[in-house]
């Protein structure tokens, strides 16, 4: 397991090593499929890079597993939750849009009890280029509600 | 193969980009409505009507978000689109939703435990009028005696009788209650009773209990755009009758997409 993965390309302090950091002021998830997302806290903020081992395609939320080489050589499998598959499919993402192997790094808030559970924010592949940033395209309706937002 | 062949036209007349042609039907042209001369629906064309000259609200509906509120960053993986009522339904309304002491009392207790104890943490059904409100699509089909509503959560329904019918005397309490529809002009109001006791109206988990008579007025302003005023008259949660009124869009080229709560839920583990 440890072979299929690359070095981080990141300094030694981090590199592979899942980092989480206690910030403030962090902004709470603005997702929400079907829970209110109390159960990660915003202020644990994950940052590691790794190899995907699968992206489970199924609701209520996609999960993205990725294989961690830490410090000492040993391999934590993250689990990171993304929203539904149906709310990635309508922004053009598929089943396969990830495959095993994929190097990946991914930024994102941890589960309060639970160290290897994150939601992810950003996903980026090995160069640094973002994934998952697809908008839904609907056409909009003009709105003439008062109060309402306008298009 | 016929099939596949009008779609891939179908994408090289709109544009449509490969990774929409390869999800179901995602990206497919609706047929049948009104577009404009570059082929784009036209969404402030009139409402269409039935053939008794009613109005039709058939179509899939999803809450009037403006998508350049959404995902304004690169890194947007958990940005969605959604409704503001959807955390609270009165929040639009000034003072808020007129909670009995006893509802304030649950209300609160709900938004402190953060979503832990909401129904659909659980993968329960959707329960309108929340249901308006989820990120999941409704569905409308509407025939002269009724309407259906379905919803991509957990692939659920709902029916609204237009054929007459009084609402039924002390029915058995349900998520949706028991609905009948009829016209005043344009407007279809739905008059609803027999709701659960246990109901929650949003995510802080304000109530809505059995002795509720929920009325919902649907307009169709134009082709894209539905009007839904929810009037909530429930005196257990309730210290006087109140009203919000919701947007929602018509979505088009696109189709319903299953959402099986229950499938993979991890998240309820997480919250000890």
């Amino acid at each position: 397991m440890q072979a299929m993965l690359n070095p981080m390309s990141r300094g030694p302090t981090v590199a592979a090593m899942a980092l989480v950091l206690l910030l403030t002021g962090v902004s709470a998830p603005a997702s929400w499929a079907h829970h209110s997302q109390s159960e990660f806290d915003s202020k644990l903020v994950v940052e590691v890079e790794g190899k995907v081992t699968q992206l489970d395609w199924r609701s209520p939320h996609a999960r993205l597993y990725v294989d961690v080489v830490g410090e000492n050589g040993e391999v934590v499998n993250w689990n990171f939750e993304l929203p539904s598959p149906v709310t990635l499919m309508r922004r053009g993402w598929k089943r396969d849009s990830l495959k095993p192997g994929d190097h990946v790094k991914v930024k994102g808030a941890r589960a309060r009890n639970f160290p290897t559970i994150a939601y992810a924010n950003a996903i980026r592949d090995a160069n640094g280029n973002p994934l998952f940033t697809g908008v839904t395209h609907i056409y909009e309706p003009e709105s003439d509600a008062a109060g309402s937002k306008s298009p | 193969m016929r099939r596949r062949r009008f779609l891939v036209l179908g994408l090289l007349v709109l544009g449509g980009s490969p990774s929409a042609v390869l999800s179901q039907w995602l990206g497919y042209p609706t047929p049948g409505i009104p577009r404009t001369a570059s082929g784009a629906p036209n969404m402030k064309a009139p409402a269409p009507r039935m053939r008794g000259g009613k109005p039709d609200f058939s179509g899939i509906w999803f809450a009037n978000v403006p998508a350049k509120d959404y995902c304004k960053e690169k890194d947007c993986v958990q940005e969605e689109r959604m409704a503001r009522e959807q955390i609270n339904l009165g929040i639009k309304l000034k003072e808020g939703l007129p909670y009995t002491e006893w509802s304030k009392e649950q209300m609160v207790k709900r938004r402190a435990k953060g979503g832990r104890d909401d129904p659909h943490t659980y993968c329960m059904p959707p329960n309108y009028p929340r249901a308006w409100t989820l990120p999941q699509h409704t569905k409308i089909v509407q025939t002269p005696q009724e309407m259906v509503m379905l919803h991509e959560f957990n692939a659920a329904y709902r029916e609204v009788y237009l054929d007459g019918r009084p609402l039924p005397q002390n029915p058995n309490p349900t998520w949706n209650g028991y609905s009948t529809g009829h016209w005043e002009g344009d407007t279809l109001v739905i008059e609803t009773n027999g709701i659960r006791d246990d109901m929650w109206l949003d995510i802080q988990g304000s109530p809505i209990t059995e002795s509720a008579h929920l009325t919902e007025r649907l307009k169709r302003i134009n082709f894209g755009l539905l009007r839904v005023e929810i009037d909530v008259n429930d005196p257990k949660a309730y210290t006087r009758p109140w009203s919000v009124t919701i947007e929602m869009a018509l979505q088009v080229d696109t189709q319903m997409l299953e959402e099986i709560c229950l499938d993979n839920e991890q998240d309820v583990k997480l919250y000890q």
